[in-house]
């Protein structure tokens, strides 16, 4: 029971009041007459029995008071008058109540909106069942690292471990050419093992989810399951689709259902656009990916079997892995290690995860900071309110109000103010997400980051958000309002009355009101500091040079089928596409490298060689590993530093032969006699080659990376491509020459699968994209809070301005010069943006240190960002602090001194 | 009289039947034999009060003679706060009394 059901009560007697007020005068009637009587039966007159029944009841009108006392509501009542008269007295002052709400809601919005994307990215969890017993399983060639699985090690992990676990489910990641609605597009999917579905207990929307019986035979399933996304994209949500066929590749499958809005797939942050079954992989895409070892590209779900710790499954995992060593099959790294992660832990990828995590986190100190600036601002127009409010708060104590109700009104008020806040900082997180989700990210393969779309505003905007605005939002009033509502209340009666106009000075408010401001100016210039190092982290990723692709240069990356009955058809069609690109007009040099520098997969390769022992408890030394053809180093403008590049030399029956990168000539052979050395490759499948070339290093998998070793081999020797990307630079414009690549590729091979077209810029962007954002959005935000900062200091120069309206007014009339008052006004402020700024260099000096694993190329203490930061501030801080002291510099003395 | 004591005295006077105000005030009188007499300024404010409680709740009936009044009858929650006062009650008087009686012996 307790205080909401009794509030409950007092709501519904507020809500009968009139009612029961009538009530209560019938009662009292009743009564009255019915004493009247029995004293008329005692004998009485008529009138006298009436009177004594008066009497005896003890005056109607008291009594009437005294019960209304009782039912009337009495603190939703006060609380509804509080309101009213809140709301009033905002309306008085519209200028604080627009700054104060706005403050609050730049605050509240950017938390919001940033709370909303990160939630929906990094915290959302995909409806698994039971979770707990869910793992990860990645495969490790040493510590820490956390690479996808190969589909045979898949098999022989599920055989090794059906003690542990009830259950292993697999996704790959894969693309398909939709032709849907007259257009063809390539579109992202997963192919996933018959069963995932079920033990991830995942049950579709729509339809029936991919079952063990449509993953059985090589090619044999041609069914699909789209998700939620893609429905509601390519079909409207149409519910008709379960039994419609979709044109995937050269196939029609048909539609057996839709998975459920919340199912992201097996890589969170992505969601896929459609699940075929595993066994439908290969055809789809065109290339073998299932019975090769060394195709890395499964994510691994495992169920552990009931009353299984994770350390017994380990264990079991770990004997497949020492089994496998011992057996060596082709494709199989000897040492590996399969490494089991709680699915619960898992954001995206392990490897990555620390990042992202702190990167989010990062996220949300930058915005909790804007949102305590904006909070300072409001606490410190509450004080000034709660100052200039002194004399009317003494008047109404004198005249009997409690200290309680006043406080309980500020509080109330300032309450008001936090909602209204709430209220617009919604609307402004909408508007920012508008903006944030319209923002053409440059990702690969059509890709979309998953935020949004699907599931709509509601995911973005779900309870949890909503929540967490609202009571920021009444949080950061109510507390605000604490300060003003003890402070303001507590006032001297008589010094307070006495005092008069605003002239009263009130030493304890404005010293408040100063160290909020000093704090203010603190903070905003570490989010500037902050800000600066990132930017200055951007612009050194663009001063990188990756080594290739500096001039204008068009990219068409394709996957390449290869008839496994033909592995020899592969060279010479791709020598025709190669031929057919180079007679296109504009194209200065054209070359095919698999894989592309800085794409999202990498390869590499073991080998040993003459005379050097591997690193301990290595069987060889790594490198990584690209297939070229002779043209690709010039179309790349990377340079040949010492022997040829491959020729018509190099072919099927000849010597198998390397380009080495400089980094690895420097490494091996620093004495620069690289030229004719045998790199001996132990992996079954793997010819020995010799080294007949040296070329200048390229950022292979990340900008700013150390140079790498790397393998370059050519496409005429060894395995057939699974894929290539043309390079094409151009004397043009490199957009226009990558649709002329498709064009010319598709007319010379209708087989072509395109995966995507695009300029070397587009591509380079790309890999700069995580630096360019963490600046961009640290910029904005360190922008807010300067304007925050500058609107706090602008309202303390105001007041202390107002404050001494009359003294200015003498200074005037005494003659004092109209810059000289301006000076003198201004120079308080000033002063406390020196405090704050000294303070805020070394709480920047202290936070960049916590950024460091988010910088690149930039020290944590970089001169650049740590002076032109404080400068910045100081200009808006300057003019904030001037413009209201030369205006009342301006004013007329007369005026001034009158002012009351 | 006690604050509390009313309370109780008029979820007593409730036990039997409803009642509106001018009975509860005669039934008490005349159980208590013309000691207690209630003043009607405290009986309707406590009557609202423990309406609000929720010990009592109220509706307009006819009375015998044909007119309207409110009567009283005890809620589930005023019948167990009667029972707790008048247990509390006896346990108070029977210890006032026992001081009493020893005051008296010596």
């Amino acid at each position: 029971m307790g205080a909401l059901a009794d509030g409950l009560r007092r709501l519904r007697s507020l809500v009968w009041r009139r009612r029961l007020e009538d009530g209560l005068d019938d009662e009292i009637r009743f009564h009255v007459e019915q004493q009247t009587e029995k004293n008329q039966r005692a004998g009485m007159t008529p009138d006298e029995a009436r009177r004594q029944a008066l009497i005896r009841f003890g005056g109607v009108e008291q009594v009437r008071e005294r019960t209304r006392d009782e039912f009337r509501a009495a603190p939703i009542e006060n609380l509804a008058r509080d309101v009213r008269y809140g709301l009033r007295s905002l309306r008085r002052h519209p200028g604080f109540t627009a700054m104060a709400v706005l403050s609050l809601a730049v605050g509240i919005g950017a938390n919001a909106a940033i709370f909303g994307v990160a939630h929906a990215l990094l915290f959302r969890q995909s409806p698994l069942a039971d979770p707990d017993t869910l793992v990860n399983i990645y495969e490790a060639e040493s510590a820490g690292q956390f690479n996808p699985m190969s589909y045979p090690n898949i098999e022989d992990l599920r055989r090794g471990t059906t003690q542990v676990f009830s259950g292993i489910a697999a996704s790959a990641i894969c693309v398909a050419q939709i032709d849907h609605g007259g257009t063809g597009a390539t579109v992202m999917g997963e192919a996933v093992t018959g069963g995932a579905f079920a033990l991830l207990g995942v049950a579709p929307q729509l339809g029936r989810a991919i079952q063990p019986e449509d993953d059985v035979a090589r090619g044999g399933h041609p069914v699909v399951m789209l998700s939620h996304g893609y429905w509601q994209r390519a079909f409207g949500g149409d519910p008709r689709v379960v039994g419609r066929t979709l044109q995937m590749g050269r196939r029609g499958y048909t539609i057996i259902g839709v998975a459920p809005a919340d199912y992201r797939g097996g890589l969170p942050a992505v969601t896929p656009a459609f699940f075929v079954p595993m066994t439908m992989l290969d055809e789809l895409m065109g290339i073998e990916m299932l019975d090769r070892r060394f195709n890395h590209s499964m994510l691994v779900k495992a169920r552990l079997a009931p009353g299984v710790a994770r350390v017994q499954a380990a264990h079991a995992a770990s004997l497949v892995a020492a089994s496998l060593t011992s057996t060596r099959p082709e494709g199989w790294i000897p040492g590996e290690q399969f490494e089991l992660v709680p699915t619960s832990d898992v954001q995206v990828v392990p490897g990555v995860d620390p990042l992202l995590r702190a990167a989010a986190w990062l996220l949300i100190a930058v915005v909790g900071l804007v949102l305590l600036l904006a909070c300072t601002n409001l606490a410190s127009f509450l004080v000034a309110r709660a100052v200039d409010r002194g004399q009317e708060i003494a008047v109404r104590r004198a005249l009997g109000a409690s200290r309680g109700a006043l406080a309980r009104q500020v509080l109330v008020e300032s309450a008001l103010l936090g909602l209204g806040g709430a209220a617009a900082g919604l609307l402004l997180a909408l508007a920012l997400l508008q903006l944030l989700l319209s923002i053409d990210l440059p990702l690969p393969y059509g890709l979309r980051l998953d935020v949004a779309f699907g599931l709509g505003w509601r995911t973005l905007f779900d309870w949890r958000v909503l929540a967490f605005t609202a009571g920021a939002g009444m949080m950061a009033g109510v507390f605000l309002g604490l300060v003003p509502a003890v402070h303001g209340t507590r006032a001297d009666l008589g010094s307070a009355l006495k005092a008069g106009s605003k002239g009263s000075d009130a030493p304890g408010p404005l010293r408040w009101r100063n160290a909020m401001v000093v704090a203010q100016i603190a903070m905003s210039l570490v989010l500037l500091v902050g800000a600066g190092l990132f930017l200055r982290s951007w612009q050194q990723t663009l001063a990188v040079d990756p080594g290739f692709g500096r001039a204008p240069t068009a990219i068409l990356s394709v996957i390449m089928p290869v008839a496994r009955t033909a592995p020899d058809a592969a060279v010479p069609r791709t020598r025709r596409l190669l031929e057919r690109f180079r007679a296109l007009p504009g194209a200065t040099a054209v070359g095919l490298i698999w894989p592309l520098p800085l794409e999202l997969s990498s390869s590499d390769t073991g080998f040993t060689i003459d005379g050097r022992q591997p690193p301990a408890g290595r069987e060889t030394f790594r490198a990584s590993r690209a297939t070229v053809d002779g043209g690709f180093f010039d179309a790349a403008g990377m340079t040949i530093l010492a022997g040829r590049t491959f020729d018509d030399r190099d072919g099927r029956d000849s010597q198998p032969v390397a380009i080495i990168s400089q980094a690895m000539a420097r490494r091996y052979w620093p004495d620069g006699d690289a030229l004719g050395r045998i790199l001996r490759r132990p992996d079954p499948g793997e010819a020995d080659l010799m080294i007949v070339g040296v070329v200048s290093d390229v950022t292979v998998r990340s900008l700013g990376e150390a140079p790498r070793d790397v393998v370059y081999q050519s496409y005429t020797q060894g395995q057939p491509l699974p894929g290539a990307s043309f390079v094409v630079r151009t004397a043009g414009d490199p957009a226009r020459m990558s649709l002329a690549l498709l064009g010319a590729g598709q007319q010379v091979d209708p087989d072509l699968r395109v995966l995507q077209t695009m300029t070397m810029a587009q591509h380079l962007a790309a890999a700069r994209l995580p630096s360019q954002i963490g600046a961009f959005l640290l910029a904005a935000f360190a922008v807010l809070g300067v304007a925050l900062a500058a609107i706090g200091v602008y309202g303390t120069v105001r007041y202390t301005v107002a404050m001494r309206t009359r003294e200015v007014g003498i200074r005037m009339a005494l003659g004092a010069d109209a810059a000289g008052v301006a000076r003198l006004l201004a120079s308080r402020g000033l002063r406390l943006v020196l405090v704050g700024g000294a303070i805020g260099v070394v709480a920047s000096l202290l936070a960049a240190r916590l950024l460091a694993s988010l910088l690149f190329g930039v020290g944590t203490f970089d001169p650049v960002a740590l002076a032109g930061a404080p400068l910045v501030l100081g200009a808006a801080a300057w003019l904030a602090a001037y413009l209201p002291a030369r205006r009342a510099s301006r004013a007329n003395p007369l005026a001034a001194l009158r002012a009351d | 009289m006690l604050q509390g004591t009313l309370d109780m005295l008029v979820l007593k006077a409730l036990q039997l039947e409803p009642m509106h105000g001018w009975g509860i005030t005669e039934r008490i009188e005349q159980w208590s034999e013309e000691v207690l007499q209630l003043g009607q300024g405290s009986l309707y404010p406590a009557l609202y009060r423990m309406e609000r409680q929720d010990f009592i709740r109220s509706e307009w009936r006819v009375t015998d003679n044909n007119r309207r009044a409110r009567y009283y009858s005890l809620t589930a929650r005023g019948r167990r706060y009667l029972n707790e006062s008048l247990a509390q009650w006896r346990r108070m008087s029977r210890a006032i009394n026992l001081v009493l009686d020893v005051t008296t012996v010596n």
